[in-house]
């Protein structure tokens, strides 16, 4: 508490003299109600995996139509351009749904499995993410057998532990 | 003002009032060390991002709860005498 009240005084006296050269230092402010409410909610697991499902599920349409445009069959001597284009139209719709919903459970389950193990851990680590990227792994491969299950488990957590590593370097 | 006395009977104004201070003291002192003992234990000193995440939300949650009850009974046993051994 003697702390935060001395700090201040000697951030804004200390920020005066390097004021054209660098970054101001800002002076420490405890956080206001609506910061403390905000984190609150975002600390909740079912707030935060409802969040990133519909994420997942924007990025799944997206390149869910992306794709969907890129590869169909151009037939012309069968149909008109119209015809066509309507057809194409549907193809898409339905490949981007569907991705749309894979990705949708695939960023659910990851963001619950994610949020419940570093809540029970206690800790913030790259292991929750392994973790979270097996449960995720299994469970959308558990369809093809256990072993399918075990080969989806190591990739998609060796998957997504390489991505986090990625943004932590890049942030 | 006068007829309910929140002093006990036989203690003056000035004894009070130190009694207040010391205990005043404790309490700061308490807050102090237990701040400084949950943040050693919970936050990651490499500072990577400035809001708290949710490992250590909940093990300062958890610290603060331990060390609040593992006061209480270290007062509880204190208080009651000597220490049964």
């Amino acid at each position: 508490m003697a702390d935060s009240s001395a700090e201040p005084a000697g951030a804004s006296s200390g920020s005066v003299g390097s004021d054209e050269s660098s970054t101001q230092i800002q002076p420490i402010r405890m956080p206001t109600i609506e910061e403390i409410r905000a984190q609150e909610i975002w600390n909740n697991c079912a707030v935060k995996s409802v969040a990133s499902g519909v994420m997942g599920g924007g990025l799944g349409l997206m390149m869910g139509l992306f794709l969907g445009a890129l590869d169909n069959p151009i037939m012309h001597d069968t149909m008109t351009a119209r015809q066509q284009f309507v057809f194409t139209a549907k193809q898409m719709g339905q490949r981007s749904w569907n991705s749309c919903k894979t990705f949708a459970v695939m960023g659910l389950v990851f963001s619950a499995a994610e949020c419940i193990v570093e809540k029970a851990r206690a800790k913030h680590d790259t292991t929750n993410t392994a973790i979270a990227g097996c449960v995720t792994g299994g469970s959308m491969s558990a369809r093809g057998g256990p072993k399918a299950a075990c080969i989806g488990c190591a990739g998609f957590a060796t998957f997504s532990v390489l991505i986090e590593k990625f943004f932590d370097r890049h942030t | 003002m006068a007829s309910t006395n929140p002093f006990p009977e036989g203690i003056a104004k000035e004894q009070a009032f130190s009694m207040a201070q010391t205990e005043m003291e404790y309490r700061v002192e308490l807050f102090n060390k237990l701040a400084q003992t949950c943040f050693n234990k919970c936050v990651d000193k490499r500072y990577k991002e400035a809001e708290l995440n949710m490992g250590e939300n909940s093990c300062i949650d958890r610290c603060v709860s331990k060390y609040w009850q593992v006061n209480g009974m270290v007062g509880q046993l204190l208080s009651a005498g000597k220490p049964p051994m």
